[in-house]
């Protein structure tokens, strides 16, 4: 009953506080939720991996006469955005130790490191000799990292969104899901990374 | 001076791949008896993240070079 009221208070838009018990039963499914979004995405990455794994293994050579990929770049680049992803661990974890200021730095840090790691990106692009219509190369790797680099832009939003609104008071330091979820969000995005740097740059 | 700028990335490369290793390794053994969905899943990306530092210095060493890099 109690849950009702809260709902029905919510939709017109009061803010109020969320009852443990609610916050505690509502908790593990909204993680839930957001993993099986998280294994959609995957799905969606996955398919477009294996379609250019399969495209690269029917061709002679690979790529054939094709632009020379930077590994320096590349090297660099990931170590960047592999770095964000601990500096997202850091924020998170001073979170929960209810220290906001260093949580803001290293959020604020996550979302510089995302920036950088685009910036690489698009030195990458400007760099390669190819483009998305010279061939099956120049399309897997643009669509593929180019997929990639929105999830990347997206979620420099997303954490942007979390940092105000645990400015403004939206999260207490044990409630606090939403962080929680930005920070598997972007656990995800480096680890498709390392599948991406994976097939593209080392094999 | 190309060559200066790549051997420049290369050692940042491994420099702050042993940094971002070092830091998802001691990440994952803080978080690994902690229970809950949320944490099985972080203790899985926090695996992965050290085993793409491990890839990213590798590479930065030259070690691993795929077909058509540079």
């Amino acid at each position: 009953m109690a849950a009702i009221s809260v709902t029905q208070r919510g939709v017109v838009g009061a803010h109020i506080e969320e009852p443990d018990q609610l916050y505690a039963e509502t908790r593990e499914l909204r993680i839930q939720g957001f993993l099986l979004f998280m294994v959609s995405d995957l799905v969606l990455f996955s398919s477009f991996i294996f379609a250019y794994l399969y495209l690269r293994n029917s061709g002679q050579g690979w790529p054939a006469g094709g632009p020379k990929l930077d590994i320096a770049l590349a090297a660099i680049n990931s170590i960047v955005l592999f770095g964000s992803g601990a500096t997202m661990h850091f924020a998170l974890e001073n979170w929960k130790h209810g220290n906001f200021a260093k949580f803001a730095n290293w959020i604020i840090m996550t979302i510089i490191l995302g920036a950088g790691f685009l910036s690489g990106q698009v030195m990458e692009y400007m760099h390669i000799g190819a483009s998305w219509s010279s061939g099956i190369f120049g399309a897997s790797f643009y669509t593929l990292t180019g997929m990639h680099g929105m999830h990347v832009f997206a979620g420099i939003i997303y954490l942007t969104v979390l940092l105000l609104q645990a400015a403004q008071g939206k999260y207490t330091y044990t409630k606090y899901t939403g962080l929680t979820l930005g920070t598997l969000y972007w656990h995800f995005v480096d680890v498709i990374w390392v599948v991406l740097f994976s097939i593209f740059y080392l094999l | 001076m190309e060559a200066n700028i790549a051997h420049a990335e290369r050692a940042l490369a491994v420099f702050f791949g042993i940094v971002v290793f070092l830091v998802a390794a001691v990440a994952l053994r803080n978080d690994w008896k902690s229970q809950g969905i949320e944490n099985q899943v972080f203790k899985i990306m926090l695996g992965l993240l050290a085993l793409g530092a491990i890839l990213g210095i590798l590479a930065g060493l030259g070690v691993l070079i795929g077909k058509g890099v540079a």
